[in-house]
């Protein structure tokens, strides 16, 4: 069809009614009109994903925000009458919970800190292009493939006193003369589970941050080394501000994940010894094996609302700085 | 076209909605297929399981069984889930810690009367008919075995310390764990327990401390209604556990559970270890100690010479939503009795329920022995119902294992540590009242 041919035909078809339809769409148009016979087929189409996420997704949801404000045992389910705000008090009133936050706190910025700066550093060696590059990313991304309870298992032997790797190499590196008794002692715990979770969350950043810097035209390197620019001042004037969005989306969602993460505590310690490594999660973990559902969903339903708060000052911090910058 | 593909959309929906809530029901032909569940799974013991279930269905054409294997770690929360839903369930693993709180719930069916008049229980021992049914006469579940503890200990290494036999007391093993006990050779006296289920072997020796005073119903009671740690006996047994961590044990001891303590004993570096009998299996596969350089012995006793065991027990239960509880009863009886029995209690390493298993030559000779003996003098080696049943167990256990950890870390005392559980176990009586 020419050019002349198709701008006739649009031409008739306004001619025949013009703007007419709704939202001023041409009659005729590539777009169909929005009738409710198309708006049932849409809705039969869509039908089984709402259904899907109403019944695998938002009722559970519901069903387990109710159990919070319930006397919901397991142990006992003949009385499950509503107890109020209950539930939550008692999450308060408990001995350990001061223990429990601080920990949380540590267990947040004392992995994450770590993971950002390694992260960065092993992404900005493997953009490097070097022999096997291949090879030796799929060597560093490769623990993220493995459960984090079974990092948990097997640091717990890599720390144990008597029989672990890391106080062998230590004693050989001459670097201790006793072994450390890490996962007894409720300080050398703490650091053991970090080392741990380091080691593993590394790999999420060094993936995210290589995607990004991948995706940094060389025009702005080579503009960058014409302006005089050093490796430090390119880092931070060219690499970063082009990756913000990227590092502030990923710091966001490891907050998120590793405040959400028992698995390897769980593995690593059991929240021991003495309960000094618990984290919130770990926590509502050993609540919920007392059976006690109740005061595991109010701790639930606070882990959320913590982290919604979260979410929404970081993103609305981050977006704040690149109105500034902009 | 695009009303087929609206038309085949929509029953493609319907379909997997309708699957998703069938249930299952006999089928045309009158057979029956059971939903079975086990619980403490592994491997080994599913393909076990599954060799028991093709010879039942052998017997019993009309019936296929079904078995869902739910990893350990969180198999009883899935069957909690399932009964809970209230269908899906035939015959299930039902343990002394769940059978309480799952009862209460109404999800167990109580076979006593499908099982009255049963040959079954003629062939079974005394302990097992007991522990088939609650305080109130009920049974909820048949046992298929037992846990019960014994001492493993290292020959060689008690000899070369100046000892001729084995530790029959706490305050003994202190003594020959001490002696051995060298941390700068990498020799370890005693595989303490100061992790997950730490409680269970402290309270152990308080129990054999007092062995006589206890109440036989209530392992955690004394004959005089009051609390096993209210007892002088419980402070003086805790003081002795207290320096057998601090005098024969490794460090790390504190945080060390099950596996741990299992590695020590295996790889030739501890010289005691308190145990259920699975590990004799684990223990005869290892490459650091050979046969001839380690036995069992009988559970230690307390400075009376007698002491309690405090049998832990599993067994075969029936879901009450089961729509096939015919069936399921009589897939339980098969797996309680004859050979279904003996070879499930044989290969996974546990305390017979059969009458018989005494004069079978694998339990009189090796390290069984030591549970044979404790069999034949129940006036020394007393068995204990233990209070495990009760709705607070598992809060108990978690509180019980972090003060036994505070315990050997210094943070509190054994006074301190009997009086807070005497205070906690007469509370949890008076609320139950």
């Amino acid at each position: 069809m020419s050019v002349a041919s198709t701008s006739k035909t649009k031409t008739a078809a306004q001619g025949e009614g013009g703007t007419s339809g709704r939202r001023g769409l041409p009659r005729g148009g590539r777009r169909r009109e929005f009738t409710t016979r198309r708006g049932l087929q849409i809705a039969a189409f869509m039908a089984p994903a709402a259904l899907f996420v109403a019944v695998f997704t938002y009722y559970p949801m519901v069903a387990g925000g109710q159990m919070a404000f319930r006397n919901w045992k397991l142990t006992d389910l003949t009385d499950t009458s509503w107890v109020g705000l209950k539930n939550f008090r008692d999450v308060f009133a408990d001995p350990a919970w001061g223990t429990v936050l601080t920990n949380s706190a540590i267990w947040v910025v004392g992995s994450i800190v770590p993971q950002l700066v390694i992260g960065f550093a092993l992404a900005l060696w493997l953009r490097r292009r070097f022999r096997f590059r291949g090879l030796y990313q799929a060597l560093i991304f490769f623990p993220w493939a493995i459960s984090g309870f079974l990092i948990g298992i097997l640091f717990r032997w890599m720390f144990n006193s008597e029989f672990g790797v890391v106080n062998d190499l230590l004693q050989k590196a001459g670097l201790i003369d006793e072994p450390i008794a890490w996962l007894a002692d409720p300080k050398t715990a703490m650091v053991a589970v970090l080392i741990a979770n380091i080691w593993y969350g590394v790999t999420f950043f060094a993936i995210m941050i290589l995607a990004a810097l991948q995706s940094i035209p060389d025009e702005l390197y080579e503009a960058a080394a014409l302006d005089g620019a050093g490796k430090a001042r390119t880092l931070f004037q060219v690499t970063i501000p082009y990756i913000r969005t990227t590092l502030a989306l990923t710091v966001l969602l490891r907050v998120i994940w590793i405040f959400n993460f028992p698995d390897l505590i769980f593995g690593m310690t059991g929240g021991g010894p003495n309960n000094e490594t618990h984290i919130v999660t770990t926590w509502m973990i050993k609540i919920t094996q007392q059976g006690d559902y109740g005061r595991a969903s109010a701790l639930g339903l606070l882990v959320v609302a913590a982290l919604l708060v979260f979410a929404v000052f970081f993103l609305l911090a981050t977006r704040e700085r690149k109105r500034v910058t902009q | 076209m695009r009303r087929r593909t609206a038309v085949l959309a929509l029953g493609t929906a319907a379909a997997m909605v309708l699957t998703g809530c069938s249930t299952m029901s006999p089928g045309a032909s009158g057979t029956v297929t059971l939903n079975m569940v086990e619980s403490l799974t592994n491997p080994a013991r599913t393909d076990l399981l599954k060799g028991l279930i093709a010879d039942f269905e052998k017997q019993n054409p009309k019936i296929k069984v079904n078995l869902v294997s739910p990893p350990t770690e969180q198999a009883d929360q899935k069957l909690q889930q399932m009964l809970q839903s209230g269908s899906g369930v035939d015959v299930l693993e039902v343990r002394d810690i769940t059978v309480g709180p799952w009862s209460n719930n109404g999800w167990l069916y109580d076979m006593k009367k499908d099982l009255d008049g049963w040959k079954g229980w003629e062939g079974m021992t005394e302990n097992a008919v007991k522990a088939a049914q609650d305080a109130k006469g009920r049974t909820y579940f048949v046992p298929y075995g037992f846990y019960g503890l014994s001492l493993f200990y290292r020959t060689d290494l008690i000899r070369k310390a100046g000892f001729d036999k084995p530790p029959a007391t706490w305050p003994e093993l202190l003594k020959q764990a001490a002696a051995i006990h060298d941390p700068a050779q990498r020799r370890y006296g005693y595989a303490f327990r100061g992790g997950a289920n730490g409680n269970s072997n402290a309270t152990a020796a308080i129990e054999a401390y007092l062995a006589d005073q206890v109440d036989p119903a209530n392992g955690f009671k004394l004959k005089n209604g009051r609390t096993i740690f209210s007892a002088p006996e419980a402070e003086a047994a805790m003081e002795n556990y207290l320096r057998l961590f601090r005098q024969a044990s490794p460090k790390s001891s504190v945080s060390w559970g099950y596996p741990e303590m299992v590695e020590a004993f295996s790889n030739g570096s501890t010289a005691f270890l308190l145990q259920d009998p699975e590990v004799i299996a684990t223990v005869s596969e290892s490459k650091s100690i050979s046969k001839d350089q380690w036995a069992t012995a009988p559970l230690v006793a307390g400075p009376g010479g007698k002491t309690v065991q405090p049998l832990a027990t599993a067994g075969w239960g029936v879901a009450k939503g089961s729509k096939n509880k015919a069936e399921a009863v009589k897939l339980v009886q098969f797996l309680s009795q004859g050979e279904a029995s003996t070879s499930f209690t044989k290969k996974n390493s546990l305390v017979p329920i059969l009458k018989s298993a005494t004069n079978d030559p694998f339990y009189k000779s090796g390290p069984w022995s030591s549970y044979v003996t404790m069999t034949e003098q129940p006036d020394t080696y007393l068995v204990v119902t233990q209070p495990r049943g009760v709705s607070w167990w598992a809060e108990w256990q978690q509180k019980a294992d972090t003060e036994v950890q505070q315990l050997i870390l210094g943070k509190t005392t054994p006074k301190k540590l009997v009086a807070g559980w005497d205070a906690y176990w007469t509370e949890k009586w008076q609320q139950e009242k």
